[in-house]
């Protein structure tokens, strides 16, 4: 049963991928279920952003033909991506609160997939030893160029489509940059936690955070361009707290 | 610093060292214990102008140069054996400092005893905790598989496979369609390093250093390393032979040979007639400093050739400029004489021309990559003017770029034909010098490459 919703989130992943589909990002890492310390209280909600969002930058593929025969429309910035007031791409998770449990590491892959000159997941959590599988979907040269602070750096080339490599991070650490230099537009950005209570907000700005022992919570939104806020939330036993957070510019 | 033990120090050592060889009847020479002291002090008189006291890379001529010296306490290091992201092995390191970084600042210490330079390993090994956290992951890079197994048609073809061209460009010269937007680690612009250039390599041109750089990646800028992409050693090797196939061998000269041509002397880059004038490489460098910061100039050489008939001599001149510029500031080429020669003491060189108001004009002919003519002009500075200036004559001239290389013919009387140019003759030697002006990179007026003077003799 506790790797259900892992595998389910790696048939999204895989899913989504054959179909294509432009919002597969949306459920990365959000499903990683509690093994160890798991409980039954939840905490879910909206980010939003007030004011009128700035449009969507189309991005300049014509460097690599590649990258833009894939796009029949021209892609779209992902580092501000609010539609109707809900904002997208957001990072949620359980800054404080859990000291002194441990969560061992998924055994399942979070996938970061380079597919159209473009990484999906943009933004992604996880733990600390899990297997990260980067994938290249594209029939061109990607460079996978990481450099943390906590974390081990690494520059690796993936030429050929198809091409897979694992990598893993030792450390916590927030905003891990992944970027690509043949393309520099390329940008995501993984967040590297003790444990499994993190989401990033889907299209309609929704997160959840599920099988959390009861407690009292530090919980904080992150955005790469509009910062961070936190809240603090009490959970009990079986139960779903709502929270909501608010950006603007 | 304590100059009187510190040499006591090294001359007592290498009577151990000595022994420690003798005794070892030749084995290679084991690595000495470390001696911190020993250490500090050979790092503060040979590395601290340049790496800073601490290895914070602030020394005192550390923003005159590109790349900067690294900051050693942060533990980034470009040229080693191990896997991306993991620090150097010592011998890395020795090699480092014995041979230092050609194409670079980073000059080597081979003068310095063998003992010295082991110390100054383990010292720079100090100045970082990358060394405590992580341990070097020394990569196999496997042993040369023989020309019949890495063959160069096998390592072109992987050339292109494995995306090298994004950044190298077709040609190898550095001018792939990502190189203009590279950043290195610390926020700078960084150029794919022109690989038909072996001699500016920094991490040494072998097939064997290639097969390195590859495996590894250049830790600190875009290279990646290939190490998962490369699907065997045999590969690793092909493509190192034909990136190595790709240098190109400068034949340095103080002297440019022009000889007689064709009757109609030839009108295109490629006409057969070329092969028989030899082609002399003239090193180019900037030298321009402005608000205490140099301002790299980015073509490194020029080859230069020339054929002469009765009354008109033909120059052929090829460079690499990764960024073809046609607009403001162009690209451009001069070839600059000095009208006779008794003046060169008072021109001076010709990175420094005109170095006061008062110094002597130079014979120039300027080539830009605009629609304008190319001219001939006796000038007292580069007038990058969209025509002839007064008293200027219009030159015949063809140019064409192509994977990262400018080719560039353009053609003067030997009889000046303004007042106060140099008469070419082959009854005597004419000095001459080269500049180039890379507008891709911003550069115009004075910041340009220059070669230093030769003679341009007429056989
Ligand atoms: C004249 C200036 C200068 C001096 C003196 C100098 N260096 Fe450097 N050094 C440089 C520059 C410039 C670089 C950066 C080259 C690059 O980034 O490609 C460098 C890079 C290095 C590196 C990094 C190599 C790598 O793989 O990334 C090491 C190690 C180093 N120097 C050690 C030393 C030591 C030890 C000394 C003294 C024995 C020394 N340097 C003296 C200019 C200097
Ligand atoms: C994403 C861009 C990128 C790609 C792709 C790339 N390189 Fe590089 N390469 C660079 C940059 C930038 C430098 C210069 C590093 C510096 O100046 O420190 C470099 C330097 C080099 C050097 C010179 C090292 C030295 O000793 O100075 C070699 C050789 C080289 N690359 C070979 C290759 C080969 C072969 C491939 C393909 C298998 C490749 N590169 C792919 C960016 C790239
Ligand atoms: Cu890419």
């Amino acid at each position: 049963m506790r790797h259900f919703t892992v595998r389910l989130f790696a048939a999204v992943v895989f899913l989504s991928l054959v179909t294509c589909h432009p919002s597969r990002a949306m459920a990365a890492g959000t499903a990683v279920e509690a093994k160890g310390a798991a409980g039954t209280a939840a905490i879910s909600g909206k980010v939003t952003f007030s004011g009128s969002a700035p449009a969507r930058e189309k991005i300049k593929m014509a460097a690599d033909p590649v990258c833009l025969a894939q796009h029949k429309e021209a892609a779209l910035s992902e580092d501000l991506v609010a539609n109707n007031g809900a904002l997208q791409n957001v990072f949620v998770y359980v800054k404080d609160g859990l000291a002194g449990k441990t969560f061992p590491p998924p055994t399942t892959p979070v996938v970061i997939d380079q597919q159209g000159c473009q990484y999906h997941p943009h933004v992604f959590g996880i733990q600390v030893g899990q297997p990260l599988e980067i994938l290249n979907s594209d029939a061109t040269l990607h460079n996978i160029n990481v450099q943390p602070k906590e974390n081990k750096r690494f520059n690796i080339a993936q030429p050929m489509k198809g091409m897979k490599t694992r990598k893993s991070f030792d450390k916590p650490e927030m905003a891990v940059p992944f970027k690509c230099n043949v393309h520099p537009w390329m940008g995501a950005y993984g967040h590297v936690l003790d444990h499994p209570f993190f989401g990033v907000t889907a299209e309609d700005g929704s997160f959840t955070l599920k099988n959390l022992p009861a407690g009292t919570y530090t919980v904080e939104a992150w955005h790469e361009k509009l910062g961070a806020q936190t809240q603090s939330v009490t959970v009990a036993d079986g139960e779903t707290k709502q929270v909501s957070f608010s950006f603007k510019k | 610093m304590h100059p009187v033990p510190f040499r006591k120090v090294i001359k007592m050592k290498r009577l151990l060292f000595g022994l420690a060889v003798i005794g070892l009847l030749g084995a290679a020479a084991p690595k000495p214990t470390p001696d911190p002291a020993v250490g500090k002090a050979a790092y503060e008189s040979n590395c601290a102008r340049c790496h800073g006291p601490t290895g914070a890379g602030d020394g005192l001529d550390a923003k005159r140069m590109s790349p900067m010296p690294r900051k050693l306490s942060e533990g980034v290091f470009k040229f080693r054996t191990t896997g991306s992201g993991t620090p150097p092995t010592d011998e890395d390191l020795f090699r480092t400092i014995s041979t230092g970084l050609a194409g670079s600042r980073m000059p080597d210490f081979q003068r310095l005893p063998e003992e010295i330079r082991w110390q100054l390993v383990y010292y720079v090994k100090s100045l970082s905790t990358a060394f405590n956290d992580q341990k070097p992951e020394p990569v196999n890079l496997g042993t040369d598989p023989g020309p019949k197994k890495a063959t160069v048609e096998r390592g072109k073809e992987l050339y292109g496979q494995l995306g090298c061209a994004a950044c190298h460009g077709t040609a190898g010269r550095g001018d792939g369609p990502s190189a203009p937007t590279l950043v290195d680690n610390w926020g700078r612009p960084i150029r794919p390093a022109d690989l038909t250039h072996g001699s500016a390599y920094r991490g040494g041109s072998s097939v064997k250093d290639i097969v390195a750089r590859m495996m590894t990646g250049i830790d600190g800028t875009p290279m990646p390393s290939y190490a998962d992409a490369l699907s065997s050693p045999e590969d690793a090797w092909a493509l190192a032979t034909y990136i190595r196939s790709i240098q190109e061998k400068p034949n340095f000269q103080r002297v440019i040979e022009g000889v007689k041509g064709p009757a109609p002397l030839p009108s295109g880059p490629d006409d057969p007639a070329w092969g028989a004038a030899p082609a002399t490489t003239l090193r180019l460098s900037s030298n321009l400093y402005r608000e205490g910061e140099i301002q790299p100039t980015s073509v490194a050489g020029i080859s230069v050739q020339a054929l002469y008939n009765e009354k008109e001599i033909l120059f052929r001149l090829a460079w690499n400029d990764p960024n073809e510029s046609r607009e403001s500031p162009p690209d451009a080429a001069a070839l600059a004489l000095i009208p006779d020669r008794r003046l060169k003491p008072k021109i001076g060189s010709l990175r420094s021309w005109p170095a006061t108001p008062e110094a002597p004009a130079l014979d120039l002919s300027l080539w830009q990559a605009i629609q304008a003519p190319a001219y001939e002009a006796v000038l007292k500075d580069f007038a990058q003017a969209a025509g002839a200036p007064e008293g200027g004559a219009v030159l015949e001239s063809k140019a064409s770029y192509a994977e990262g290389q400018w080719i560039l013919l353009i053609k003067r009387p030997l009889a000046p034909a303004i007042p106060g140019g140099a008469a070419l003759s082959p009854s005597r030697p004419t000095l001459i010098g080269v500049a180039v002006w890379n507008g891709g990179n911003g550069e115009q007026g004075r910041r340009r490459a220059n070669s230093n003077w030769v003679d341009l003799v007429l056989k």
